[in-house]
């Protein structure tokens, strides 16, 4: 049988062959449509308003594959939506009206890098030609750097960052506050764990990880924590705990007096936000005067 | 049996799809960064490519060649394949999520690959070459693709192997990434050139 025989003309095999497609289209359509019919699943609606709520940055913060997972997580009674640090408060309020659970209340964060040493405060043990990243300098010898806690300045943070919010100068990585979303893929990406998340508000921070004693962060870095607690003694408000050598900082009770700014030996304890804003003003004003 | 083994080494190896006959060169040079996502892609492409092969065939054969609407071939098999990706998908979201989970998200991809149109339109042409002898028959044909799609996944995951490799290597800047899985990518295809050279 030749379908295109039935006649000469052409507009006729032209009707024929769209006949043809015409068919096949509706054939292969109900044939969808039954197989979409026999194996439909059941998608949780929860999980997809929890979706349109999430900030949608995938960033994997939160420890899950994307935000479709964290949904599905948290759609589930696992995970916390703490997790999240992405999503604004208002969106959050509404997943959790969602879930029927009440939101705690918390503040925004950022990450800070504890580390100040770069390569004119803190020498190194060896030149590195490797791979360039923090992950495989780290695998040798635990860095190149003379202090074990020291920032590698690879930029292993400023790639796992969705928002370039990091820059790395001088061997040194720095965030940037205002573009920071506190989603944590630094925090994980870093081998040498020296990114922590702080509020956004928090008027001060230490900026050194070296759970070493005094004498060999002295050898190693001029900007080191020796850990003489110092700051801990003079703190007028109680806000500053000694953790293994190391200042821990309590922000509920910080009031941003600065203190252990000022009676730190090693300059160390870094100012930023309002009280950074401050102290540049005061420091013009004594320029000027 | 020696039919057999023309058709594996063709699609395998002398006649394999991405570094000889430069089909699916997309998934080839866009999936391969990780070994992961390669393997995925290639277990995603071998299945659809022998799928399609067993619903095509039959339907040009059995249909297309008596009706004589072989010129509306091309048409009509992306039609077949994009309406299958769709019912596959549909079935695997269904009955095991943990694959549509590692594979699911390649097979939309598929629908448009040129390597899977590829080989339902070589198995309906002159197949001699590589049958020994035999008559072409479904078997054949459903052979030859999933052995095409085996040969897809070797070379997926040999590139993608080399890529996670060079990651490791300092590249002068005006080669880095992509030019280098360029570079990268023919050395491959002159590598699976020396096959051609088998005689079977």
């Amino acid at each position: 049988m030749n379908l295109l025989e039935f006649s000469s003309q052409t507009w006729i095999s032209v009707g024929i062959v769209a006949g043809i497609f015409a068919g096949s289209a509706i054939l292969i359509g109900v044939l969808i449509l039954i197989v979409g019919k026999v194996f439909k699943v059941d998608v949780d609606e929860k999980i997809t308003k929890i979706l349109e709520n999430l900030a949608g940055a995938n960033c994997g913060g939160c420890g899950c594959s994307g935000c479709s997972g964290f949904a599905t997580k948290l759609a589930s009674g696992q995970g916390d939506l703490a997790d999240c640090h992405v999503t604004s408060p208002e969106k959050k309020a509404e997943i959790a009206a969602l879930l029927g659970i009440e939101l705690k209340d918390e503040e925004r964060t950022v990450a800070v890098i504890k580390c100040n040493g770069g390569t004119e405060n803190c020498g190194e043990k060896f030149e590195y030609f490797g791979n360039p990243t923090c992950a495989g300098c780290n695998s040798l010898l635990g860095g190149n750097k003379l202090c074990a806690y020291a920032c590698l300045g690879c930029g292993d943070c400023k790639n796992a960052c969705p928002e370039n919010a990091i820059s790395v100068e001088g061997k040194l990585a720095h965030v940037d506050p205002d573009k920071c979303i506190s989603c944590g893929a630094c925090i994980s990406a870093c081998p040498k764990h020296i990114i922590e998340r702080i509020p956004a508000s928090a008027p001060v921070y230490v900026a050194c990880s070296s759970k070493c004693r005094g004498k060999d962060v002295m050898n190693a870095c001029k900007v080191g924590c020796i850990g003489c607690g110092l700051c801990a003694k003079n703190c007028p408000h109680g806000a500053i705990t000694m953790v293994d050598n190391l200042p821990v900082f309590d922000y509920s009770k910080c009031t941003g007096c600065l203190t252990c700014v000022a009676k730190c030996p090693r300059k160390i304890i870094l100012t930023r936000g309002v009280a950074q804003a401050a102290e540049k003003t005061e420091a013009a004003q004594k320029a000027e005067a | 049996m020696g039919t057999f083994i023309a058709i594996v080494l063709a699609a395998v190896l002398t006649n394999n799809f991405i570094t000889v006959k430069t089909y699916g060169i997309c998934p080839f040079l866009g999936v391969s960064k990780k070994t992961q996502s390669a393997v995925g892609m290639g277990v995603a492409v071998t299945i659809v490519m022998a799928l399609a092969t067993l619903v095509t065939y039959p339907v040009y054969v059995y249909v297309m060649v008596p009706l004589h609407i072989e010129f509306l071939e091309i048409i009509f098999f992306i039609f077949i394949i994009a309406s299958l990706v769709q019912m596959l998908e549909q079935v695997i979201k269904k009955v095991s999520p943990s694959l549509y989970n590692t594979m699911g998200i390649y097979l939309p991809l598929i629908t448009t690959n040129c390597a899977v149109l590829g080989v339902t339109e070589l198995v309906i042409g002159d197949m001699s070459q590589f049958l020994n002898g035999a008559a072409m028959n479904i078997g054949w044909a459903v052979l030859y693709a999933l052995f095409a799609g085996l040969g897809f996944t070797l070379v997926m995951i040999i590139m993608s192997g080399m890529r996670e490799k060079l990651n490791y290597y300092k590249t002068p800047k005006a080669l880095a990434g992509f030019p280098t899985a360029m570079v990268t990518a023919s050395f491959i295809c002159m590598a699976f050139m020396v096959f051609t050279y088998i005689q079977i």
